[in-house]
């Protein structure tokens, strides 16, 4: 009968503990000196060049640094590289910045480069290999002198600079090349950036420490702490509580009881858009039937059929009500103002009386069923968006079923062909790139239209855009996509919804916290408050 | 009311002799009333609702998260407010209730009766066929009831019904194990030598005596069993698994109010919340009753 | 050689187990969809990306293929890479292991005393008031969905109160080769909400059981025997009623504990928490298959190490029972 004599002691003891436990919860939580980031972005591995993901790139760019990197306003800046021109049609010549030094002391050189290159290109054989596009026009890439490097490619490659801006510099080890096995396990990371790497769990935390010899000066922070932190209710509390001076996407609606306890908020428009997109190749499509189910014949590739729903669309619930105002309406891929965006395209305003004319006219007098796909979670407004666009479109007598399913289930059904409608989401660096993806006609060879799984085809687009694409970056490149996207906008091949906000809280401890459009977080964007 | 709760309870054939000894027993006490309540605010639903909340021409998008008591473009109140997508919290709870109820009592009974099946057979034959239904039951206890669902749900596709057969499929183990116990004891008891030394037909032995001898816990984990599923629909819906999107059960419309819980929006997730919990509590509390009468030891008592 | 042949049937149980649950998980998770659109960018990526990490997964194989593959890899002790981390599975998991590790015990040592005390009190005065609330409360508890539950104490403690915090693992310290937070004051903070949302349903459920047994003892004739013979009722209950109720209590202990290991999912990702349970939930989500192979067959092999111990603390309370 020993156990129970063990019990009652037991008892005793967790009461003691319980009790000394609540006494110790009154202490405040203590502040370092460091900068305390919850961050969305499980950092997956410290590869740089495992996967294309701005869950790794965003924080990984406090330890790693590019030949190029883009501003807040998506123009490209001087990096690693002080310079870069293209000194013939298949050929760019990059100038590097002298006296950086990686974090073990050791000189950054252009060997560095050709390095970091041949590693994306021939020697990673990373699954996700979403590095490899960026590199994958470069035919050589050969040092003239310690401090520049010269690029040859295969054909003209206008935005070869952009290309770059997305890669990491590596230093080039004395034999060999670092495998994704070796960075992630002991190995520590070794790049040039403002922070050096401490230490981290995947998926867990990460932890960065100033770097004094950084090229810029020293950074502002001693050291940084960034929790991963994936529930955004517990971001808001994390922020709330004060556990953290910044805290990353945040969702909207929670706002306002932020500002309320004294949260500060900086947010910007997305370099993205939410979007509704149509199956428009094939005559008959899954999901899509008459009021009384019966299947109809692919109505959406009809022109006056996209236009009535674009038109019974109220992207003014989904921005205000849904977003609660952190989001902008869409007109184009890219918000309105960034470079290759038109000026014209403005958000359609809704129309019920027409759309129902239209639809009309079209042949669809009493409407249909269809299901609407589209992920869980994934963006924000998801499948609040699903909702609030079956309630528009009951208004002009279309049926729809939403369905919201986790991000791979979506992406697996979608790929297969499932859906015949769905909503998606595109982020790229320059509108080209979404306009490739997301409306040039598939093509293997051009790598284009990996996102177009509604089989748009439209042979006048795809000329505009790749004439546009041949165009030096400036002003007349930007004016020649703007153009493009305003004749493919014109046929619906998508109904734009919105470009969310990427919204940032951050504490007393923050003077001013600089937000990106391309979804970022990292330390250099904080700037410690003055005393 | 007493009748209803009953009907519910004990909606399955052959049990009319149990059940007419708990007709006389059954006095109404609090939480009889709370769930007779539920119950008929469930049925009557679309006649007292101030708006079908699964109509989205009845929802209004510019009318989401209006606090309680805003009188809504509709020209009614919203009692309780509306949640983020302008749906009546009030309705919701009451159209809400309908569909919880019903995937809750369907799946459990269905586990119940399938997991009954299971048990009495698992035992009375024993053997291999015993060696086999438990390796299932084990195989079935030791996997994630959450794994389990999403793989069905997944596999099936969406839909109410879907849910329902998830859930089966997550509890019928509980019972087969229990029921398979206590049917255990049963066999070793004289009666079953007289029915088998009878040469009594197998199939009669199970049922007429094996079955009505070995119900007794099954009756009582159902209460417990409706009150878990309700719980687990919930917890699915939580994790983004459960009903439809554009038709909330009561679990699901707490876990769409949860996104709102820090917003000061307390209403969307605060009211069903309240609901889900004297839902689940008062049929608990009517589980325990039952279960007090139908112990032996406390009614000779 | 009685336990010898206890043993080798239980782990013959156990691998049986196993494999079943492999089968069923691994066609499962395949079912479910394809897991290379969450390790490339699928808003960048090109077919030919995703043809080449569909080979580079080893995906592009027939299912049964995959299968055998997994099989003869777990013979030798192999998992697989996580899809996802680029780790090796197993490495993730242990990683998990101490988080959820700290977070059950530390729930059940809350939970295990509370409620078997709560119990044996409200037990032995069966239809007083104090009786009355015990029951009550245990049934109110039980009838909250977890997820409410931990959404109710994070808003209530450490939204609006401010005292705790909300989610996370606080700091840690190294013991025994791992990073423990339970060793040091702020880990320590960071533990308390969530093992209370996965103690308070444990001590309803403890409670219940603990009274129910109380109950049912201080019927039985030897209870009566001892009250007549002048033992104090503190020592009847201690010494006479604990030990014949523990059978189930400890039962229930052992499997609840088993569950918190695996399945705190819900309470794990609310809080943030970097255990087990989230990772499951999450690879699961990412359909990283290797990471939940070995996830599962970790809450497998804990499952039937508890009802091995299970059996054996059996024997060890109750005499009369002897294993089989």
């Amino acid at each position: 009968m020993k156990s129970l004599r063990a019990l009652h002691v037991g008892l005793r003891l967790a009461a003691t503990v319980l009790i000394g436990l609540l006494a110790m919860t009154a202490s405040g939580v203590q502040a370092g000196d460091g900068l305390r980031i919850a961050t969305a972005y499980k950092l997956m591995t410290l590869d740089p060049h495992y996967a294309n993901l701005n869950e790794n790139t965003s924080l990984l760019s406090q330890i790693y640094e590019r030949l190029v990197f883009q501003d807040e306003e998506l123009q490209l800046q001087p990096g690693l590289a002080v310079g870069w021109e293209a000194v013939s049609t298949t050929s760019w010549m990059f100038k590097l910045r002298a006296d950086v030094r990686f974090h073990d002391g050791s000189p950054f050189t252009a060997e560095d480069v050709v390095y970091t290159v041949e590693r994306i290109r021939d020697q990673l054989k990373s699954p996700s290999g979403g590095y490899r596009s960026y590199v994958s026009a470069i035919k050589s890439v050969s040092v003239v002198d310690p401090l520049a490097v010269v690029f040859k490619t295969d054909g003209s490659v206008p935005n070869l600079p952009l290309a770059l801006s997305s890669v990491f510099i590596m230093k080039k080890p004395v034999q060999g090349f670092a495998t994704t096995e070796a960075l992630n396990g002991g190995m520590a990371p070794n790049g040039t950036g403002p922070y050096r790497f401490e230490g981290w769990a995947s998926g867990e935390y990460l932890q960065l420490a100033a770097n004094t010899d950084y090229w810029a000066g020293a950074p502002a922070w001693p050291d940084v702490t960034i929790r991963v932190i994936e529930s955004p209710a517990a971001r808001v509390a994390a922020i709330t509580t004060g556990e953290v001076d910044v805290a990353d996407a945040l969702p909207a609606r929670d706002v306002a009881a932020l500002k309320k306890r004294g949260v500060k908020i900086a947010s910007v428009g997305a370099a993205r858009i939410n979007f509704l997109q149509f199956e428009m190749e094939s005559h008959t499509l899954p999901g899509v039937t008459d009021k009384a189910g019966a299947a109809i014949a692919n109505p959406f590739r009809k022109l006056a059929v996209r236009q009535a729903l674009a038109l019974a669309t109220d992207r003014g619930i989904l921005v205000d009500k849904i977003l609660a105002g952190y989001g902008t309406a869409a007109a184009q891929v890219f918000p309105n103002g960034l470079p290759g965006t038109s000026d014209k395209l403005l958000p359609i305003a809704p129309d019920v009386t027409t759309a129902k004319k239209l639809l009309a006219e079209a042949g669809y007098p009493d409407g249909f069923r269809v299901l609407l796909a589209g992920p869980a979670g994934r963006y924000p407004g998801d499948s609040e968006s699903l909702q609030a666009i079956t309630q528009n479109w009951a208004r002009i007598g279309i049926t729809v079923e939403p369905q919201a399913v986790p991000f791979s289930v979506f992406n697996t059904k979608r790929a297969a062909g499932e859906y015949g409608l769905w909503y998606g989401g595109a982020s790229g660096e320059a509108v080209d790139i979404i306009l490739d993806a997301l409306l040039a006609s598939p093509d293997k060879a051009r790598g284009t239209g990996a996102l177009n799984f509604g089989h748009y085809r439209n042979a006048t687009f795809n000329a505009m855009l790749s004439k546009a694409e041949s165009i030096e970056a400036g002003p007349v490149r930007d004016a020649a996509l703007a153009d493009a996207t305003e004749f493919v906008m014109a046929d619906l091949p998508i109904i734009p919804l919105y470009h969310f906000h990427h919204v940032t809280g951050y504490g007393p401890r923050i003077g001013a916290y600089l937000m990106h459009p391309r979804g970022w977080t990292t330390a250099m964007q904080a700037e410690p408050a003055q005393e | 009311m007493k009748a209803i709760v009953l009907r519910i309870l004990l909606q399955r054939p052959g049990l009319d002799r149990t059940a007419g000894l708990f007709r006389l027993r059954l006095r109404a006490g609090g939480s009889q009333i709370v769930l007779a309540a539920f119950v008929l605010v469930a049925i009557l639903a679309p006649l007292i609702s101030p708006q079908n909340p699964y109509d989205p021409l009845q929802v209004l998008g510019w009318d989401a998260s209006s606090p309680p008591g805003t009188v809504g473009s509709g020209g009614y109140a919203y009692i309780l407010g509306t949640d983020g997508l302008g749906r009546d919290i009030l309705s919701t709870i009451f159209y809400g209730l309908r569909i919880s109820l019903v995937v809750s009592i369907v799946s459990s009974l269905a586990a119940a009766m399938i997991g009954l099946a299971a048990g009495v057979t698992a035992a009375y034959f024993g053997r291999w066929i015993d060696a086999v239904i438990m390796r299932l039951v084990d195989l079935q206890l030791s996997l994630p009831t959450i794994l389990v669902a999403l793989i069905a749900i997944v596999t099936l596709g969406p839909g109410v019904d879907r849910i329902i057969l998830a859930l089966i499929i997550v509890q019928w183990a509980v019972y087969a194990r229990m029921v398979r116990g206590v049917a255990l004891s049963e066999t070793r008891k004289s009666y079953m030598d007289a029915a088998q030394l009878l040469r009594m037909p197998t199939l009669r032995i199970l049922l007429r005596h094996l079955l009505p001898n070995s119900i007794a816990p099954a009756l009582t984990l159902l209460p417990i069993e409706i009150g878990h599923a309700i719980a687990l629909e919930a917890t699915l819906s939580f994790l983004g698994l459960g009903v439809p999107l554009d038709k909330p059960s009561l679990g699901s419309a707490v876990a769409n109010g949860f996104q709102y819980l820090m917003t000061g929006q307390y209403w969307i997730s605060l009211f069903p919340g309240l609901a889900l919990l004297c839902l689940v509590a008062s049929i608990n509390f009517v589980g325990d009753d039952l279960r007090r009468r139908l112990d032996p030891r406390s009614a000779a008592r | 050689m009685y336990w010898a042949t206890i043993a080798s049937g239980r782990l013959a149980q156990a691998a049986l187990l196993l494999l079943a649950m492999s089968l069923i998980a691994f066609i499962g998770i395949h079912s479910i969809g394809n897991p290379v659109f969450n390790v490339v960018n699928i808003e960048t990526a090109t077919a030919e990306d995703i043809r080449q990490a569909t080979t580079a997964l080893g995906l592009d194989q027939p299912v049964w293929k995959q299968y055998f593959l997994f099989l003869s890899n777990i013979v030798r002790g192999e998992f697989g890479t996580s899809y996802i981390y680029h780790q090796p599975a197993v490495d993730l998991v242990l990683g998990k292991l101490p988080a959820t590790l700290e977070l059950a015990v530390f729930a059940m040592l809350v939970a295990a005393p509370v409620g078997v005390g709560l119990g044996l009190l409200a037990g032995r005065n069966e239809g007083s008031a104090f009786d009355r609330v015990v029951l009550r409360f245990c049934v109110l508890v039980a009838s909250v969905p977890s997820f409410w539950l931990s959404m109710m104490l994070i808003l209530g403690l450490a939204v609006l109160a401010g005292w705790l915090p909300s989610g996370g693992r606080g700091d840690s310290m190294l013991a025994f080769g791992q990073e423990w937070s339970v060793l040091t004051g702020d880990g320590l903070r960071h533990i308390i909400l969530p093992a209370l949302a996965l103690a308070l349903p444990n001590i309803a459920l403890i409670c219940r059981l603990a009274r129910a047994g109380t109950i049912e003892v201080q019927g039985q004739e030897f209870t009566r025997f001892c009250r007549a013979k002048g033992l104090s009722a503190r020592r009847i209950l201690m010494r006479h009623t604990l030990p014949n109720i523990s059978i189930p209590i400890v039962t229930i202990i052992a499997l609840q504990f088993g569950g918190m290991l695996a399945f705190a999912v819900v309470v794990e990702t609310i809080f943030a928490w970097p255990g087990v349970g989230k990772l499951l939930i999450d690879s699961i989500q990412l359909l990283d298959r290797p990471v939940v192979m070995a996830t599962l067959t970790f809450v497998a092999v804990a499952f039937v190490t508890l009802n091995a111990l299970v059996d054996l603390l059996y024997a060890i309370l109750d005499p009369r029972v002897r294993l089989s």
